[in-house]
């Protein structure tokens, strides 16, 4: 997104202008550390930030514009802010797997917050027309009501995530219009863009997002991790596009 | 913070914390009652909630003679100094170290039986001075002070109280607001605030009482009749002239969308009526699930 020079923080997503890019030498950029009281549009609503360890998502919603969420991330919110039910796809798969049944939308003119339960960070992820992204699930925070929702099971990684019962990603989709997705990452978040055919191994709690051009299956190594245990699954992403990852996760018993 | 003017009741030279409204002589980087930093600019959202600043870390707070300096960011610690006679108390579990001078008693409190059942602590530990001790929350998020005036009553969440000081008494007292799901065996009475909550009194002299609260914590004050919602687990404080109830909320088409979602998709707030201050810290618990078959008094809004 092009920005005012005089910008001291991107209008799309938040993320400051005036410091340098933080990247490891293993290539990992850091997520961009939202400073307190930063706002960004979108649509014709604003987004305000605040806090630092927990922080808090307080969005002004325009008339017209309305945003998607699971009902237990809503912080606070005005009395005359209304909500009505989405309903999902999936029905009782996504129940069974310990998804959200339907999501709440609240919709404008009015205001409502949201935050999640651990420290962390915001991820604010604009998205362009026809973009497609993966999340972790129960990582997403909300996202505008111009983004597609739906979920999508991946088979092979049973006893991974989910001790048995696979693992679910939500998709965000976006078609015709722009779209705003935000993320709670626990811990910190970094991101790294793959090449075509590029590998990474992820343990399977830190990830947290990925375009969906970047494939994801388990993979087993054959690494002894106790007196009886032989084995240890790993999340393997192959490029092309980003992979987001947070710092702090449950370990998954993976063998 | 707000200077001394005509008619404000504040003395000459002195200046009220814009936290905990405490009068405190101008200059200074931080707030010698609460340990507020001052010299940062007041980060207040659109929205017009007040975020309360982080105390800086080896910020000191007086009271009495004695004083508290705190140290750390993540999982701040108040590190004691008690002067003569002064004396706090605490949950035993919030003791991180002592030095071996300080006198330290067990305090029993009444009610035992009904605070056992609801998780809370049986036993306050009294710490007596002179000597040197400090106490810690167990997550990460920030230390609150909040200095009382004498006769000055504050209401407490269960479990955020950290310590008070001696002339500080501490009653609790049922919340009052609950709500039951299921039916026969199933049958489950929720306290989405917790079954009690603390009461703090300032008695001859000005108290002070800390508590630890998860993630960030935001202040607001509530005029006459104005209302607000919040999740009834991120309620931190509020002064009792601030009332509260349940409100039930039901998104509108949640019919269209499964019998199922009518009733799991509704929300459970705790609306707040002023005048009065409130905080909220921005970690909290989810409410239970479930349809709510009775409950305490409450509003309710079908959209």
């Amino acid at each position: 997104m092009q920005n005012d020079p005089a910008s001291t923080s991107c209008l799309t997503c938040g993320a400051p202008l005036d410091v340098r890019d933080v990247v490891s030498d293993s290539g990992w950029r850091e997520a961009p550390r939202l400073r307190d009281m930063t706002e960004f549009r979108f649509a014709g609503s604003v987004v305000q930030i605040e806090g630092r360890l927990v922080p808090v998502a307080d969005i002004a919603l325009a008339h017209g514009d309305a945003v998607y969420f699971e009902h237990h991330v809503m912080l606070w919110k005005d009395e005359a802010t209304p909500v009505a039910a989405m309903p999902t796809q999936g029905g009782m798969r996504r129940l069974f797997g310990g998804m959200p049944f339907a999501l709440t939308l609240a919709y404008g003119p009015g205001r409502v917050a949201f935050s999640r339960d651990s420290p962390g960070e915001l991820v604010v992820l604009p998205l362009p027309p026809g973009a497609e992204l993966d999340v972790r699930e129960h990582a997403f925070l909300l996202a505008s009501h111009t983004v597609g929702y739906s979920f999508v099971r991946l088979q092979g990684l049973a006893n991974v995530l989910h001790g048995g019962n696979g693992m679910y990603l939500d998709r965000f989709v976006t078609t015709g219009a722009p779209g705003l997705l935000m993320l709670h990452g626990y811990g910190d978040v970094l991101e790294r863009r793959l090449a075509p055919g590029e590998k990474i191994l992820v343990e399977p709690g830190g990830f947290l997002y990925k375009d969906a051009s970047v494939a994801l299956q388990a993979v087993q190594l054959p690494v002894r991790t106790g007196l009886l245990r032989r084995g240890m699954y790993l999340a393997e992403l192959t490029g092309p596009g980003r992979v987001g990852v947070q710092s702090m996760y449950v370990h998954h018993h993976a063998e | 913070m707000t200077g001394a003017g005509p008619g404000s009741g504040v003395p000459e030279g002195y200046v009220v914390c814009r936290y905990c409204r405490t009068a405190h002589p101008a200059g200074g980087p931080s707030c010698p009652a609460c340990g507020a930093a001052l010299d940062v600019r007041q980060a207040v959202s659109r929205s017009g909630w007040v975020e309360q600043p982080p105390v800086r870390d080896l910020a000191r707070i007086q009271f009495g003679r004695s004083r508290v300096q705190v140290e750390g960011r993540r999982v701040p610690v108040a590190d004691f100094s008690l002067e003569g006679e002064e004396w706090i108390y605490f949950s035993h579990h919030a003791l991180l170290w002592a030095e071996p001078g300080v006198n330290l008693a067990a305090g029993s409190l009444g009610g035992a039986w009904n605070r056992m059942l609801a998780g809370m602590p049986l036993i306050m530990m009294e710490a007596r001075g002179p000597g040197r001790l400090a106490l810690s929350g167990s997550q990460a998020g920030e230390l609150v002070a909040l200095p009382l005036a004498p006769g000055q009553q504050l209401w407490v969440r269960e479990h955020r109280f950290l310590t008070a000081t001696g002339n500080v008494t501490y009653t609790w007292e049922p919340t009052g607001i609950w709500y039951v799901t299921g039916s026969g065996d199933d049958r489950e009475t929720h306290y989405p605030l917790g079954q009690f909550g603390d009461r703090f009194t300032a008695q001859q002299g000005p108290g002070l009482v800390l508590l630890h609260s998860p993630g960030d914590v935001f202040l607001r004050d509530l005029a006459p009749g104005e209302a607000l919602l919040v999740q009834p687990g991120a309620l931190l404080y509020r002064d009792v002239s601030v009332s509260l109830h349940l409100h039930l909320e039901y998104p509108g088409g949640a019919q269209q969308v499964s019998w199922f979602s009518s009733y799991s998709r509704r929300s459970i707030w705790l609306r707040l009526v002023g005048p009065g201050r409130v905080a909220v810290s921005s970690v909290f618990a989810h409410t239970g699930g479930g349809a709510v078959r009775s409950q305490s008094p409450s509003t309710l809004r079908r959209w």
